[in-house]
């Protein structure tokens, strides 16, 4: 889910920027550090949208960079427990298979693969229902449920399950060759 | 065997004693012919000694049991033999006899003499393992009265039949009674009022024999004043003697054969009392179903399952994988001689009636003639479903802690087996439970009764009782279950970590919950795990199971014995896995911890096919070789081998190992550190970096200058640094071929030949391409502290083309006030988004031109020319700042100052910038080392790694004219210091730039001052030096840390 929050981060610049830029400076590190990093608690930061305010900045003694506490707003990314999404197939193989939705990769084990569709190797590995008409492979657009998360420092990893209703492939690229 | 005490109140168990004992005496006579071989089988009870209705229910019973012999002809007969035992001391009558006449004896006493208080006391102690009783005792009685048919024919069946159900229904009424008195039963816990009990040394093997004798001796001998003897099967060597007193006990002993005089007596502390005569519950009793473990044969340590016991004849009949040597089989069938290989033992393998059908095995259809089923028999053996049926004694095969392993378990199953429904295997599962198995908290579920899949929480666990909350909330708030019908329970998605089992210590999600068992997707392996359920808890904590054994941890690269090394892929209780750096296919071995000779540990680095430096953490693809097409970051490199982790890569926990030229380095977070090809926000860092392919080792060039004016043209040349070309010019070291191990510059290239002027011998040599190795600096970073200044030169040439070519911006001029100011690297750092260089120049412009460093001829030599003592740096290839640990590694190997490479600020403007020239070692700009260095963070890489000296800190001044030693006083807001020369600091007072200083290194015992990390400006002591490490106890705190040496000074005294 994306949620649009305010985040407050203190950033530290070297002192060879300050002067009139200064403040473009800091936004631009600022995204520059932000920007596609992870936490346990708000998930990805997706975008920064803009800058609530910039407090005071405080000369580090010995080095002289300056600390700036910043607010900014953002958007986040986190996926949640029961979270449906949609994601593209990144890699098949015999236990199930990832996907990706944007930065969080989805694993989807065998088991939580409707039994019908059985896992086909090959070049192109794939799983695919007895008729043949349904098939997950790479490149695959699923859509899933999330039934467990795990939060790293820098990922966060969830696994998914498409054995429920209304889950499963929503754009196939094999069906269009 | 004086067990007076006898409950009064325990009427009802008396007259049912009584009841048995009438009954006994019934069947005494027509048993007696048994009596030697049932006397020794119960023996052990007899001899524990504590028969003789010491009181309290089960007491009585298990007295009502030994009172099957009381016998008044018995008795005689006893004593008889008794006396032939004392004198002839023959052990087949120890058991017997003896224990009968004393039985009888004692039984009368105890009723004659109760003795209230005693009883109390010593009812609970055999109520206490009493309770253990009731099926040992059913199932012994059963064997017995069992195996009296078949020993006796003429033995009326159905009457004994009759009298043992009675007993049986008897016991288990008897039974419900004893656990209403739980609270009494605590009461009646030995106290210091009672007998002590006394362990006793005899001889070895004769445990019983002595207890025996020392019956008899109390029956003769009215004066003894023991009250009982007790001798354990499992404890050889010793018996136990109840008595008030040690002399009593003594006293009794004395003239004992199998009793030393100088045997020590000991006293058996009262808590432990109750445990000596507590029995092991053995009697797992052997139902079908239940998992069991061969224990001889070439099914030794084989799973099999129980499909029927016969109790009777002690025998049960397992099902078993066969391990079958068809061929031999069939050989032996066919009368052809057998050769029997001992040592083998076939695999085990499901037996297939087609096979051996094929080899002219007959295979015999029949129908067993109890079960109705049918069987395969084949040579006397019998298959069913492709498992051996087996019979054997009860005495072959293992029955308890049996944990059956996935696999084991799997090959059992049936397709279609629900493992659920498999309650006996389960029960073996529980079974091995260990204590405290359920958590308040812990989701379960009922299995088992009425309740089954009630789901609940656990709120109260008391033994085996555990209370629950259900999840229904009609039912009431708790209710309360045995542990046995409760099993742990998980969603799909939980994350948990496995406590017990092969996996123990793995963690993962939970991806399906079939019945008990979990499906788990590991963590770190992105495997399936299958686990019980029982075996796991839920965590957030996320681990491979353990990571790290001595020194070495998930993930190292190691050099194994043989030289060749690898990547720790996975650590197990006692073994690594290693993925060893074999390029053209993945071999892992197990290795184990000793097999490991060290952690590789060095910052290398290696060109990838376009010549591209690679250091670790670059992202990389695989363009050649089997892993072609993977792609990841560096994680490790050594020897030109890269290690490369991609997390889409399941296998060797997603490690790769290719070889550095089939790789190309690509964009990424590190995108900043690619050599060429850099897209135009990189133009200027890209600029810089270019030449870091040809600049590698610029500390190893040769002394000599001519080689900077050749330099400097082949650098006009306008050659990027990529292709075979580019290495004309650069310093390289031959690995083969005759002059291997020489080190020179490349003059010409043709073809397949080099022509390499050697470094040592003057003379110029062709060798093959393939014979050199362009990278030398990934080879020996330790060299580098005796390149001294003069040695250094060289570098320019390789370096200067750049200035001229790319990065015009960067005149001269720059560079020295660059180096002047900060360290170049951090100027670098900001490159991208700091002003013009110009900028610098212009508001500079004294420092640069007063810089003697400046010569005409090769202006862009000398600023270069300057960083020489950080060679060092320079020749560090992989150490970016990123990538540095700890400080340490940084300056390593270099001692000026430990500021090389990492000065966050620039040195003051001071007016004797020709101190510059052996001081600012981190000015290279060139240097790879610097190339590594993560744009994104400098302040933070900066602040992490750098030693800010304090003041009184004892230095020592690495300045011409002001060598020696001296004390910081002051510490200027640049980093350079006001030191006060002289190892008492009673000197001039100068200032010096840092990298001038170098902190002296503190040996132990001294009084120190930490220069970093979050302990900076402590004072403390040093009181151990372990590798690396110093052992510092702070001043403030007392407390003991353990910190880097490097950020250790020594203070002034």
């Amino acid at each position: 889910m994306f949620f649009h929050i305010v985040l407050e981060r203190n950033m530290q610049l070297h002192p060879r920027h300050f002067g009139p830029h200064l403040r473009d400076k800091l936004v631009a590190k600022l995204m520059k550090d932000v920007e596609g990093t992870c936490s346990g608690r708000h998930g990805f930061v997706v975008a920064i949208t803009g800058v609530e305010d910039i407090g005071k900045g405080l000369i580090r003694e010995g080095t002289g960079f300056v600390t700036f506490p910043v607010k900014y707003q953002c958007v986040v990314f986190r996926p949640f427990k029961g979270e449906i999404l949609e994601a593209v197939v990144t890699m098949v193989n015999k236990m199930g298979f990832f996907a990706e939705a944007g930065p969080v990769q989805i694993f989807v084990s065998n088991h939580l693969i409707p039994d019908d569709m059985e896992f086909q190797s090959g070049d192109v590995p794939n799983y695919t229902t007895s008729d043949g008409s349904v098939k997950i492979q790479k490149e695959s657009e699923v859509r899933l449920k999330i039934i467990g998360t795990r939060v790293d420092a820098t990922e966060i990893f969830c696994i998914g399950t498409i054995k429920d209703d209304f889950l499963g492939v929503i754009s196939d690229p094999g069906a269009a060759v | 065997m004086a067990r007076r005490g006898r409950d009064e109140d325990d009427d009802e168990v008396e007259e049912e004693e009584d009841e048995e004992e009438a009954y006994d005496l019934d069947e005494e006579e027509d048993e007696e012919d048994d009596y030697e071989e049932e006397a020794r089988g119960r023996g052990k009870a007899a001899a524990r000694s504590r028969g003789s209705g010491g009181g309290g229910g089960s007491g009585g019973r298990k007295r009502s049991r030994q009172d099957n012999f009381i016998d008044d002809s018995a008795i005689e007969d006893d004593d008889e033999e008794d006396e032939d035992d004392d004198g002839g001391g023959r052990p087949r009558k120890k058991g017997g006899g003896g224990v009968r006449g004393f039985f009888d004896e004692e039984a009368q006493v105890d009723e004659d003499e109760e003795e209230e208080d005693e009883g109390e006391g010593e009812d609970d102690f055999i109520n206490d393992a009493g309770a253990d009783i009731p099926d040992d005792d059913a199932a012994r009685g059963s064997r017995s009265r069992h195996s009296i048919p078949m020993r006796d024919e003429e033995e009326d069946i159905e009457e004994i039949e009759r009298q043992v159900r009675e007993r049986y229904a008897r016991s288990t009424h008897i039974e419900y009674g004893e656990e209403a008195a739980d609270v009494e039963q605590q009461a009646l816990l030995p106290s210091v009022k009672d007998p002590k009990l006394w362990m006793v040394k005899c001889a070895i093997g004769h445990e019983r024999e002595t207890a025996i004798c020392l019956m008899q001796k109390f029956i003769d001998r009215t004066d003894l004043q023991i009250k009982s003897v007790v001798a354990l099967d499992h404890l050889k060597n010793y018996i136990y003697v109840e008595a008030e007193k040690e002399a009593h006990v003594k006293e009794a002993c004395k003239g004992l054969r199998n009793i030393y005089a100088s045997a020590k007596i000991t006293l058996v502390p009262i808590k432990e009392m109750a445990d000596v005569l507590f029995v092991e519950s053995k009697t797992v009793d052997l139902s079908r179903d239940t998992w069991v473990r061969m224990k001889l044969g070439v099914y030794k340590g084989d799973l099999a399952k129980v499909v029927d016991v016969d109790t009777v004849r002690q025998r049960v009949t397992v099902k078993l994988i066969p391990r079958m040597d068809l061929q031999a089989l069939a050989s032996k069938l066919e009368g052809r001689e057998v050769v029997k290989k001992k040592t083998f033992v076939p695999p085990p393998r499901f037996f297939n009636i087609d096979e051996a059908r094929e080899l002219h095995i007959r295979v015999e259809r029949k129908r067993d003639k109890d079960s109705g089923e049918y069987f395969e028999m084949v040579d006397g053996l019998m298959f069913k479903d492709g498992f051996l049926h087996k019979t054997v004694s009860t005495k072959s095969i293992h029955t308890q802690g049996i944990q059956p392993t996935f696999d084991e378990l799997e090959k059992f199953r049936k397709p279609g087996d629900d493992m659920n429904g498999d309650m006996a295997s389960l029960s073996t599962l529980f079974s091995n439970r260990k204590k405290g198995h359920f958590m308040k908290g812990d989701a379960v579920i009922v299995i088992k009764g009425d309740l089954k899949n009630l789901e609940g929480w656990v709120e109260k666990v008391e033994d085996t009782t555990v209370h629950i909350r259900p999840k229904l909330s009609d039912l009431p708030k708790t209710l309360a279950f045995n542990e046995k019908e409760l099993c742990k329970y998980f969603k799909p998605g939980d994350h948990v970590k496995v406590v017990s089992g092969v996996q123990e210590g793995a963690t993962g999600m939970v991806v399906k919950v079939d019945g008990h068992v979990l499906i788990i997707l590991s963590d770190t392996t992105k495997e399936h795990i299958r686990v019980f359920a029982d075996h796991v808890v839920e965590s957030s904590e996320i681990t491979t199971g353990i990571t790290r054994i001595g020194d070495y941890e998930l993930h190292d690269l190691v050099l194994l014995d043989n030289l060749s090394f690898g990547v720790i892929i996975r650590v197990e209780t006692e073994a690594f896995q290693v993925l060893k750096g074999m390029p053209d296919r993945p071999e892992v071995v197990m290795v184990k911890l000793r097999e490991i000779k060290s952690k590789i540990d060095r910052r290398a680095s290696a060109q990838d096919k376009s010549n591209n430096m690679i250091s670790t953490k670059d992202v990389v693809r695989v363009v050649e070789g089997p892993c072609k097409g993977r792609q990841g970051p560096v994680e490790h490199i050594h020897k030109g081998i890269l290690f490369i982790y991609d997390r889409h890569h399941l296998e060797h926990a997603g490690f790769i190992c290719a070889k550095a030229k089939q790789c190309l380095l690509i964009g990424g977070s590190n995108g900043g550190r690619r050599g060429n090809g850099m897209d135009a926000a990189d133009a200027r860092l890209g600029a810089l970096r270019t030449p870091a392919s040809i600049l590698q080792s610029p500390g190893k060039l040769p002394p000599r200058g001519p080689y900077m004016n050749s330099g400097g043209r082949f650098g006009g040349g306008g050659r990027g640094g990529r292709g075979y070309d580019a290495l004309v010019g650069k310093c390289i070291k031959i690995k083969s071929g005759p002059y291997k191990g020489y080190r020179g510059r490349v003059k010409e290239v043709t073809g397949v030949l080099v022509r390499v002027e050697l470094d040592s011998l003057m003379k110029i040599v062709t060798v093959k391409r393939e014979d050199i190795a362009d990278t030398p600096t990934v080879a020996t970073p330790f060299r580098e502290p005796r390149y001294s200044m003069g040695g250094e030169t060289p570098m320019h040439p390789s370096r200067t083309p750049l200035h001229p070519f790319q990065t015009p911006m960067r005149d001269p001029g720059a560079t020295p006030i660059h180096d002047g100011m900060r360290t170049p690297m951090r100027s670098r750092a900001w490159a991208p988004m700091s002003p013009p260089r110009d900028n610098w120049e212009d508001g500079n412009p004294d420092t640069w031109g007063s810089s003697p460093a400046y010569h005409p001829g090769t202006p862009p030599a000398r600023p270069y020319e300057a960083p020489t003592p950080g060679s060092g740096w320079a020749n560090t290839p992989g150490v970016s700042y990123n990538d540095v640990p700890t400080p340490r590694e940084s300056n390593y190997g270099n001692a000026p100052s430990p500021y090389v490479p990492s000065t966050p600020v620039g040195q003051p403007m001071t007016p004797n910038s020709a101190s510059y020239l052996p001081g600012t070692p981190g000015g290279q700009p060139m240097t790879p080392g610097n190339v590594g260095m993560d744009m994104m963070s400098p302040i933070i890489g900066g602040e992490g790694e750098v030693n800010w000296l304090l003041p009184d800190v004892l230095v020592n001044v690495l300045r011409a004219g002001d060598d020696g030693p001296g004390i910081v006083r002051e510490v200027l807001g640049d980093g350079s210091c006001r030191v006060a020369l002289g190892s008492s600091g009673n000197g001039d007072i100068v200032t010096v730039l840092p990298n001038e200083l170098e902190a002296v290194r503190p040996k132990k015992g001294d009084r120190i001052k930490i220069l970093n990390g979050n302990f900076r400006g402590f004072v403390g002591k040093l009181i151990g030096i372990d590798g690396s490490d110093g052992i510092v106890k702070l001043d403030d705190t007392y407390e003991v840390k353990i910190l880097d040496m490097v950020i250790l000074a020594k203070l002034a005294t």
